[in-house]
């Protein structure tokens, strides 16, 4: 019986299982895409090497930066919403444990 | 209680800390009104010989801006002009004196033991940049197979098989990543003897062959300084320096901090 039933099910279980993997992969990727600030602030020393080193003025830099500080601020509220750590904020000393 | 965006920072009430570094020191001192934010006043929270180095601040999250970013170091540096300091990172904000004061309690010993080995330490960055054309010019100058190689697609222009430009390009790209690192340990090898420490971080963008600092006594300042410029008229045809500091030792202190999020 066990048998009959994954055969006579497999072509809907079939597809089911394949479209949920999927989703979960495309949810976990899409998820690592909104959570990580990593790519963001490169583009931020990025666009200060450029400033240093005389590529653009201040005026274009201001508006880029704008444009990087919208993206973290983003990914923090994403972060947030995942339940994920995040930086800046109020913090105090943990309780309980000592410092390495 | 959730922080607020940074732009309610002009009507947030002021009740929170925001902490630049921790010095020895066992006064109350003032470094005046140069904190982030609009100037607020800079001072210090003391427990036994060790001190916070605070200004007074909304309950906020400080975005990494420029201006940000200088007024925290501006802080560092005029703290540095007469203190040996743990920097804290960016944006580190405590809710009250209170909790600021258990900070200094319960990593007492740890500050103590890290400022003991940061007595009189400061830190320069490097950053190397260089000119493609320049070091590609130098390249197929000084070798000979490139050199032979490139001559002999030049001369037979139209019969050249595309697999000698490619063997020529990967031939370049091999010799530019040898000569990047050459560059490199050579330019670490010279600033070894007058430097504690050094560390390398993640080159920013594709001109960039090293982002370095480098841990130095203060008694080797200047000799470390006639180094780098010795080092840059050395290779001033083909590299671009990026020289800074001298800064607290952001790259050199490790202090796990325990901190959570104050709810």
């Amino acid at each position: 019986m066990g048998l009959l039933t994954n055969i006579l099910l497999a072509p809907f279980l079939g597809p089911v299982w394949g479209t949920r993997f999927t989703l979960d992969k495309v949810d976990r990727a899409v998820r690592e895409q909104l959570t990580d600030d990593t790519p963001i602030k490169e583009d931020l020393m990025a666009l200060q090497l450029k400033l240093e080193m005389g590529e653009i003025d201040d005026d274009q830099y201001q508006v880029q930066e704008a444009e990087i500080m919208q993206r973290l601020r983003d990914v923090r509220e994403w972060r947030e919403r995942f339940g994920m750590s995040v930086g800046g904020g109020p913090v105090r000393v943990a309780e309980g444990d000592e410092t390495e | 209680m959730t922080a607020e965006s940074v732009s309610a920072s002009e009507l947030a009430p002021t009740e929170g800390k925001y902490v630049y570094c921790i010095i020895r020191n066992d006064r109350s001192r003032d470094f005046g009104e140069i904190g982030i934010g609009s100037g607020a006043r800079v001072y210090t929270i003391n427990h036994k010989d060790l001190s916070a180095v605070v200004s007074d601040t909304p309950i906020v999250i400080y975005d990494p801006t420029r201006e940000n970013v200088l007024a925290h170091e501006f802080v560092n540096e005029t703290v540095m002009r007469e203190f040996t300091l743990i920097p804290m990172s960016f944006g580190t904000v405590f809710r009250s004196e209170n909790d600021v004061l258990a900070l200094l309690k319960s990593t007492f010993q740890a500050f103590t033991d890290v400022l003991e080995k940061m007595q009189d330490k400061i830190e320069f960055g490097l950053k190397i940049l260089w000119d493609r054309d320049k070091v590609v010019a130098a390249i197929e100058r000084d070798n000979d197979e490139i050199r032979r190689l490139k001559d002999e697609i030049t001369r037979n222009a139209a019969s050249s098989t595309y697999f000698a430009r490619m063997q020529l390009g990967r031939l370049v790209e091999a010799a530019m990543e040898e000569a990047s690192n050459r560059y490199v340990n050579d330019i670490h090898e010279q600033l070894k003897s007058v430097s504690a420490a050094s560390r390398s971080n993640k080159v920013i963008g594709d001109r960039m062959i090293l982002n370095a600092a480098f841990l130095v006594d203060r008694k080797d300042e200047k000799a470390f300084d006639e180094r780098v410029k010795a080092i840059s008229l050395q290779y001033e045809d083909l590299l671009s320096f990026k020289y800074t500091g001298p800064w607290p030792p952001y790259n050199f202190v490790n202090i796990k901090l325990k901190l959570e999020k104050a709810t």
